[in-house]
Parts: C-alpha cells; structure tokens; sequence
C-alpha cells in the first residue's frame, strides 16, 4: 500500500510538526505482520473518544428559528450553529431528534435539577441515581459506567492487548459549576467512582510522556513496593464496613493497575517535547485560552494514541452546567447564567464557537496518520455531544448528538439522520455496534433499545 | 473552581446545609405558612429528642491539605507536594467528600508519584535524610527495622504490629541497591506513604458495649485531622500510648493544649473558608465595564479580611462568636480602604483592624466585601442569593432548588420607567411558581440592596433612593446592620454552626440519633457565652465524637 514506504517517523514530523523532538518506532509498527496490515492484537485498533461540552447549544422555539439542525441526509448541509464542521461532514454523522426515554422517578428531587439526567442519559444511557444527587450515601449522580468505560473494559476491545492506559480524560476549561463531584467530571467506572480529568496540559504530558523507561530497575522496586501496599490495603479490607470495602477495593485494583503497567515490558514512544506556552492556557474567567488548549491536549492525546498508550479517551470541553465565560463571543459572565438570562444570542454564538473548537481537534486527528495508513480519525469514533438542547429551560429533547470518525471503516460518515422523539440511547449502542461489540441491545430504566442507527453504520 | 458565586440562587441543594438529611422524601417545596411553623419550631426547641446513638464510622482518604500538611510534619518544609486530585465537598466540606469518594485512578498514580517525589528530596539530601532516620543503615536490619518502627508510628498514627514492621523491613531488604543503603529505606518509605494506613484515616474503633469506641490512637488521630487539618504530633501520640486519650478528660487536655498551637487557626480557618464558601473568592469574576475597580488583589483582600474577622473573634478575643455579625472593628488594607471609604491609617502596612465609622452602614461578617460578592451575580446583586445564604448558611433552613427552566432575567418592562430590582423580583414573586420560595430568600436579601455586588455601598439604582428594607421573623429591618443584629441572637444561628462543625470535623451528615448531641452542645455552646474555642472543647469530648456504630457488613 502507498503509505507503507513512508517513514513513520516522517509521519510524526510532519503531523505533528513542531511539538516532537523525536519520536520512536511506535509498537504498532512493530507488530504490524509483514503487509503492514494485521496487527498482533488482531486488527487495527479502534478508538473511542468523547468530547463533551457542557448546557446545550443555541436553543430552537419559544420563537426562535433552528439555526442547529443541518438539512439533507447524506452529506448534510451544516446549519449556522454547526457552520465550522462543514470541512469535516463526510466524517461526522449528526443525529437529530433523539431525547431521553429513561423514566423520572416520582421522588422529589429525583432527578436532581436536570443537568445530571441530560449528562447521564447523554454518557450512560442510564438516569441519574434516583434518590436525587445529593444524598448522605452518594454524592455523584450516575448509576453505571459511562459509555467510554463500557468500552475501554470489554474484553473484546482491548482486552487482548491491554494499553498502558485504559483511558485518559482531561477538561479543557476551568470554570465549572461547582468545585464537586459531579461537575468535574464525565467519566465514571460505576457508582461513586470517577475518572477525574487531567485539567493541564503539562499534567497531561506528565501523564503519557513522563514515565520512566520500561523494564529498568527503577520500574521493578516500584512494583514492589505496590507489594507491600497492596498487602496493606488486604490487610485492612475486612475490617471496613461494606461500602468502604467497595472504594478500598477500587483502589487495589488501580496499584494492580499501576504495577501491570511497571512490569510490562512493551516499549514505549519516545516523548514529544514538552509544550510550553508562555503563561499557560488557564487565565481568570473570560480569559481562557480554551481553542489553544484544547488543541494542545488533542495533539498530545493524538501521539499517544498513535504509539497506542491508550485507546480511549474523552474531554471535557466545558463542564455539565457550564459556567465558562466565553468571551470571545461578547458574553458577560458565565454561559449558564446567560442562558437563564434568556440570552440565546450568547448561547449561539458559544455554540459556534464549541464547533469551531471541536472541528479544531477533528484537524488534528484527521491529520495525524495512523498505522496502516488511514488517519486516526478513521480509525476512531468519538461521540460529541451536551448534557441538554436548550439550556435555558433544561430540555432534553432535540438532543445534541454527532458521531465523528468512521470506526474504522464502520461508520458511513456524513450521514444526517433525524427521527423526532427517538430514543438517545440507540446512539450509544450505535457506537458499541460500530466499535464491534456484541450488544444486542443498551439503555436502562425505560431507555432500553435494539436498534442502532443503522442509517449511520456502514 | 469558581462557582458558588453567582449560584447562591439556582445551585443545587448541596449549597445548603442540607436539612434534607433525616428524611430525603421530606424534601417539597414550602408554602409559607410551612416554613414559618418550621422555622419556629426549630427556634423553639420544645421537640422531645430521642436519646443519643452514635453515628457511623467513616473512612476517609487525606484531603489534599491534610496529605500536604502531614507530608510536611513527617519531613519539614520545601517539598513539591501535588495533590493527588482534587478534593470535592458535598455538604460543604472536603472532609464530607473525602469519606464518599472513591479515589480514582489517577489519584492513586498521584500518591505513588508524590511519595517517590518527597522521598528523593530528603534522601538524596545526607543531613536531611540522617535526621529522619537517625542511624545509618548497613549490612544488618537493625537501622531498617528501628528507623520503620518509628517513622510508621508517625505515618500512620499508630504503632505498627509486627507483621507491618517485618513486612516494611523486607521491603527495604528487597529494594536496596547494590551499593546505596539508604535506597532500600527510601523505597519503604514511599511504600508507607501509599498505604492505606497513611493515605486513609483508619478510625475504625473497638467494640464498646454493642458500640464502636474510638481507640486512644485513634482519637490522636481524629483530634490532629479535625483542629490541625494534619497528622498528631508527637505529644498527642504519647497521650495515645499511654491511653489517656481514652477518657473524656484526656481528651479535654489535649484539645486545650491544641487550642493553644498557632496550628488551631489554620485549623479553625480552614472550617470557616468552607463552612462560608470563601474558596469562590478564588474565582470571582465581575463585568469587568461595571466593576473597574474589581481585581484579582481585590477579591483576595476580600478573603483574608473574612478571615482575621473570624480569628479575631474566636482567637484573639475569644470572645461571643455572634460578635462575628456585630463587631464594628474590621481588617482593611489600602485596597479594601478605598472601597469601604474608610481611611486606610498612614504609616501602615498589610492588614490593620480599624473602627468603621459608627454612621457606617457596615459592621460585621455580613457587611464584608467577600460575603457581598459571593452572594451576588456578575453584573447585580442578588437578594435572592443573599437571603439564601442567610437561611441556609446560617441558619441551616434549606431553600429548595428553583426550576430548571428558571429565568434569572428580570427584565426591565417594554416601556415606561425603569425599575428597581426590588420592585422587578416584586413582579416575579407574583408568579406562583416562584412565590414560595422567593417569600424565603427575598425579604432576608433585600436588606443588603445598598451594597453592590462588589461590596460597595450604594445609595442610587435605577436613578432612584435604595431602599434597603426587609422583614425577617415577620418583623420589619432596615439594611444589613438591622438584619445582624436581629441574626445575632437568632437560636437558629448558633445552632446552625454547631451543626456545621460537627459535620466539618466528622467528615459526614450527622444522623438522626446524633440530634442529643448536636442539642447539648448547643447548650453548652450557650452556656459557655458562645465562644467558639469552648465549643470546640465541647464537641471533641462529646460522645459523638469519640463513639460510632459498629460498620454494617
């Protein structure tokens, strides 16, 4: 195939021109068979990715026109809200209409303020946890694992080849609702267990590049220190009441993590160099440099997917409730009070400027070559979606959904469906579909569902 | 980060002291009349309370401050310390979060990381590293064995049994490189710094007559964390180890010894930043055309005045802690000078406590900048928030959430004049919807309409006279002076801060079975002229602290 004369360390260079200092041979290449073709774990890897910004985008009704929806089917026509996509269409299929089945709860407070049933219906599929959010025995909102664990656990994802890190999530801007819990995060391994996100683009380097080579001796006496710690933490399990015993084994399986990690003995990309913006990307509200940022942490997520650290992966680009003062685009103060200002007019022009940023980390990934010669987006579906449509009045339906990528090769691209009143849950069991995962069926409490989009498979 | 700062009106109930706890499905909206019986009856008190049983135990992991603090204590100062991640506080405090959480991936490969970090500094430093250990290890165990008896007693706040000791010992025997000693004693210190002995605090009692009685260890455990935000030092271990900490006058004596550490500030500090949200200072954005004069420096200021009010009070005075609602001395620098009017004294520097004009509008926490700015909106005060903040903050009466589809724009009407803000949330509040609700927060909030929402006093809006009146207990105030006074003998206030400490130093709601408790120490709260320091006192020799249920399995 063409590209297989091609140095993949020229690829890296010109991909990622300017942030490499080098870049080794990835282990993909090692382990491609001698066709450039199959892989050692089987095909080329698929990822999955989330980007995920947070209260809706401009509203339509209550007298205002729909400048979200896109028209035409195949090959859609981007609306004004969704204008920056337009280089990007034939990779990204938009689903319209969808909303969440799962039932409410007759409890007061069930559901909280409704920010958290958009964001667990959006990322579980799943209501929020029916005894309302804040509560003496739980302090986060989602019942199950978000969809982006599902994924990086099912033994036919990567469980033949486990990755260095079953994900990595990171959030772009800082200003969100609350300091706790369930507003910082979108990634949950189940109940009351977070995967927080890397808030900084140095952390996230630390992350994937800062790491010790493997298989030194450095690597070994780590392990075994984990040793002692884990007989520690056994130690004390019995004698912790049962919830307790639930977070203390939580913790063990993550130095099991950690220490499976120390001892493997796969090679591992050399580092990129370390990004360094003068003054960083984190200024006061209003003063974010939230494009740039994100870029950067896209670029970084790119590399590492490349050398396969890591198969999934989701940002935050503003958190459930967003609080993030774009001002940019004239806003005042934080966008979820501008929303219930009844500011559409900020609440659009925030959307556009999200597209713009989401089509900025479809650049990325679309330029990034993958093994096997397609691009990384190719091989990837990432989920964009919001925790409402309108913020403004906390609705649901009209859900904001776009599945970016073509799974590497299992998703049309382009595709605009639209099925009013549909069930939000048939898009996650289209992802899982896309991604080759045997599930019949997905959804919970009301939202269960047996059919994927299959106007958006190929 | 920011975040409480506009949202006093539209948070979820979490701002609150959340009195939903006894009885979640109690949680409707009230009519007025409701909230008035309710509130009365708290005042009154007259509800017998069922004798006390202890609440459950908990195992929280280190807040960042603690783990920061503790690292600190075991090996002095000048570390790079990183969070593992980032603490969370439902309820208010981080020591509520940090019971429920679990930690995730990421905050574990922070721990490994921090402990390899912290360790490679003092080790790789010779005099630093011989004044931990305090022998030099060779070819034996003896140095090993004798240096991890001591340090893990330290680490863990307690002795380790002999199983952990050989344990740790071996771990340094196996890690020790050919040739450095000392690597092998690192290594079992980054080893006791990942354990959960270290990383979570083991307060699990014994049993205690079909109760869990906190050991005497234990104790010096919950006494460092709760008054300290840290590890116990070395005599609070002693008192450990020779089990006075046992008794209820053991723990007295120690409490009054801690009260007397310049650390208790910190401590005491630490409970007030979360107890009054101060942290959303950190992040207080203002439209910028408004508030010109709003800055970075300003809102830190802000803070930090908060701050020396409350010490001044509990520490310094240790006087009436209510005197926090009426002082009429405050904390200025030249910045907090200019926005108050008030006269920064020449010659100065830093902070100075001043008297306010006795015709100033301002007196008290209530009246300080920092409190004005978090209870209000980017671009305009908010009564609402204000006097949400009043009922559930102090006087722990929860205001239910408003609807999703909320409008916070009060708009000015098509038009004819322009309205004041009172006179629009008077259009709103007609609204049955929003009615119920509003009757709570409002009539409290209105009477801090001549501070802006800054802080500053004001006495035009909209071209027009401020009017700075409200009601609160059906009675008629005018300005925020009136309305802290009033709050100052409020019961429910008093009462309300017990309730908050006692959360603060529990790590977790109180329960049902804790009401006596939670009584008596208001009452000795009140019998000790309201200072704080005795409440403290109070709280750490109450059965509710030094007992809890037996875990559920």
């Amino acid at each position: 195939m063409a590209t297989k004369s091609l140095s993949r360390r020229t690829i890296l260079r010109g991909t990622i021109a300017g942030t490499l200092a080098s870049v080794a041979l990835p282990p993909l290449e090692a382990m491609l068979d001698s066709h450039g073709e199959a892989y050692a774990c089987g095909t080329v890897p698929k990822r999955f990715g989330v980007f995920f910004w947070g209260n809706g985008y401009g509203w339509l009704g209550r007298g205002r026109p729909d400048t979200w929806t896109p028209s035409g089917s195949t090959m859609w026509t981007p609306s004004e809200q969704l204008a920056p996509l337009a280089p990007h269409v034939a990779n990204v299929s938009v689903l319209s209409g969808l909303e969440p089945k799962t039932a409410i709860p007759a409890t007061p407070g069930g559901q909280g303020d409704g920010h958290m049933r958009g964001v667990a219906n959006a990322l579980s599929a799943d209501r929020p946890r029916p005894e309302g959010f804040y509560h003496p025995d739980h302090i986060f909102a989602l019942s199950r694992p978000t969809l982006d664990q599902v994924i990086a656990r099912h033994p036919m994802f990567a469980g033949m080849c486990p990755t260095r890190f079953r994900s990595i999530e990171v959030s772009v801007s800082n200003n969100r609702f609350h300091d706790y819990g369930t507003w910082t995060c979108i990634s949950y391994n189940g109940q009351e267990s977070q995967n927080l996100p890397i808030r900084s683009v140095d952390q996230l380097f630390e992350q994937l590049f800062g790491v010790p080579v493997m298989g030194s001796r450095e690597n070994a006496d780590r392990a075994t220190v984990l040793d002692a710690v884990a007989a520690d933490a056994r130690a004390l399990r019995a004698r912790l009441g049962a919830s307790d015993r639930v977070r203390l084994e939580a913790h063990l399986e993550h130095i099991g993590e950690i220490q499976r990690n120390l001892r493997a003995s796969a090679p591992m990309c050399m580092a990129p160099s370390r990004p360094s913006r003068p003054g960083g990307y984190d200024g006061s509200p209003g003063n974010e440099l939230l494009v740039e940022k994100l870029e950067e942490m896209a670029r970084l997520l790119a590399i590492a997917m490349q050398c396969d650290l890591t198969r999934v992966f989701s940002i935050m680009f503003t958190g459930p409730g967003s609080q993030t003062v774009f001002r940019a685009v004239g806003a005042p103060s934080g966008l979820h009070q501008l929303c219930h200002e009844n500011r559409w007019d900020i609440a659009k022009a925030a959307t556009i400027f999200t597209m713009r940023a989401l089509a900025r980390v479809l650049d990325v990934f679309a330029n990034t070559m993958d093994v096997g010669g397609r691009s990384l987006l190719h091989n990837m579906v990432m989920l964009a979606t919001s925790e409402f449509s309108a913020g403004d009045q906390h609705e649901v339906n009209e859900f904001p959904v776009m599945l970016c990528g073509r799974g590497g090769g299992t998703l049309r691209g382009g595709v605009h469906y639209r099925q009013p009143a549909g069930n939000l849950a048939r898009t996650h069991l289209t992802v899982l579909r896309s991604l080759g995962l045997p599930f019949d069926s997905y959804g919970f409490n009301g939202a269960e569902t047996n059919q994927p989009v299959a106007e958006v498979l190929a | 980060m920011r975040t409480v700062r506009l949202l006093a009106a539209l948070v979820p109930a979490a701002l609150a002291c959340e009195g939903v706890i006894r009885d979640p499905s109690a949680r409707v909206t009230p009519t007025r009349t409701d909230a008035r019986v309710a509130s009365d009856a708290v005042a009154d008190s007259t509800t017998p309370v069922a004798p006390f049983e202890p609440g459950p135990l908990t195992f929280p992991r280190l807040t960042n401050s603690q783990y920061r603090n503790a690292l600190t204590d075991l090996f002095g100062l000048g570390l790079t310390i990183e969070p593992a991640e980032a603490d969370t506080n439902p309820f208010l405090f981080t020591n509520i979060g940090a019971s429920l959480a679990t930690v995730s991936q990421r905050g574990v490969e922070g721990w490994e990381r921090t402990a390899r970090a912290v360790t490679q500094t003092v080790f790789s430093d010779p005099p630093r590293r011989m004044t931990l250990v305090g022998c030099t290890p060779d070819a034996t165990d003896t140095c090993a064995r004798s240096y991890l008896q001591r340090f893990l007693r330290r680490a863990w706040r307690r002795p380790a049994d002999a199983p952990e000791v050989d344990r740790y010992v071996a771990l340094a025997r196996a890690t020790t490189a050919p040739g450095d000693p000392w690597s092998g004693l690192r290594y079992a210190t980054v080893g006791a710094l990942q354990s959960p002995n270290f990383v979570y605090r083991v307060e699990l009692g014994e049993e205690n007559g079909g109760r869990r009685k906190y050991t005497a260890h234990e104790m010096a455990s919950r006494l460092g964390f709760a008054l300290w935000d840290s590890i116990p030092d070395e005599e609070l271990l002693t008192a450990a180890d020779n089990g006075s900490l046992s008794t209820e006058e053991g723990v007295r004596a120690q409490a009054e010894r801690m009260l007397r550490s310049p650390r208790a500030r910190a401590g005491v500090r630490a409970f007030f930043v979360q107890y009054l949200g101060l942290s959303a200072l950190d992040h207080l954005s203002r439209d910028a055309a408004q508030f010109p004069q709003m800055t970075v420096t300003l809102a830190e200021s802000m803070r930090k005045e908060v701050e020396l009010l409350v010490e001044d009070v509990v520490f310094t005075q240790d006087v009436d802690f209510r005197r926090l609602f009426s002082q009429r001395q405050s904390f200025i620098n030249p910045e907090l000078g200019q926005l108050y009017g008030v006269p920064y004294p020449a010659g100065a520097s830093g902070f100075v406590r001043v008297d306010l004009p006795e015709s100033s509008q301002r007196g008290g926490l209530l009246t300080t900048a920092g409190i004005l700015a978090i209870t209000s909106h980017q671009n305009s005060t908010s009564p609402t928030a204000r006097g949400r903040f009043v009922s559930e903050r102090l006087r722990c009466e929860p205001v239910p959430d408003p609807p999703g589809n909320v409008q916070f724009d009060l708009g000015q009407p098509d038009g004819g004049a322009r309205l004041t803000l009172r006179e629009r949330l008077e259009r709103h509040r007609a609204n049955p919807a929003c009615t119920a609700c509003h009757l709570i927060t409002d009539p409290l909030g209105l009477g801090f309409e001549n501070f802006d929402a800054i802080g500053a006093l004001r006495t035009m809006e909209e071209g027009m006279s401020v009017d700075a009146s409200g009601e609160i207990n059906g009675v008629m105030f005018v300005g925020a002076r009136a309305l802290s006074e009033r709050l100052a003998t409020d019961p429910r206030v008093a009462r309300c801060v017990v309730k908050q400490l006692y959360r603060f130093t529990q790590g977790r709601l109180d329960v049902a079975g804790e009401t006596a408790t939670l009584e008596q120490l208001t009452r000795r709260f009140e019998d000790n002229g309201f200072r704080f320091k005795r409440l403290i006192v109070e709280l750490f020799a109450s059965e509710g602290f030094r007992f809890a249920a037996p875990p559920s399995s």
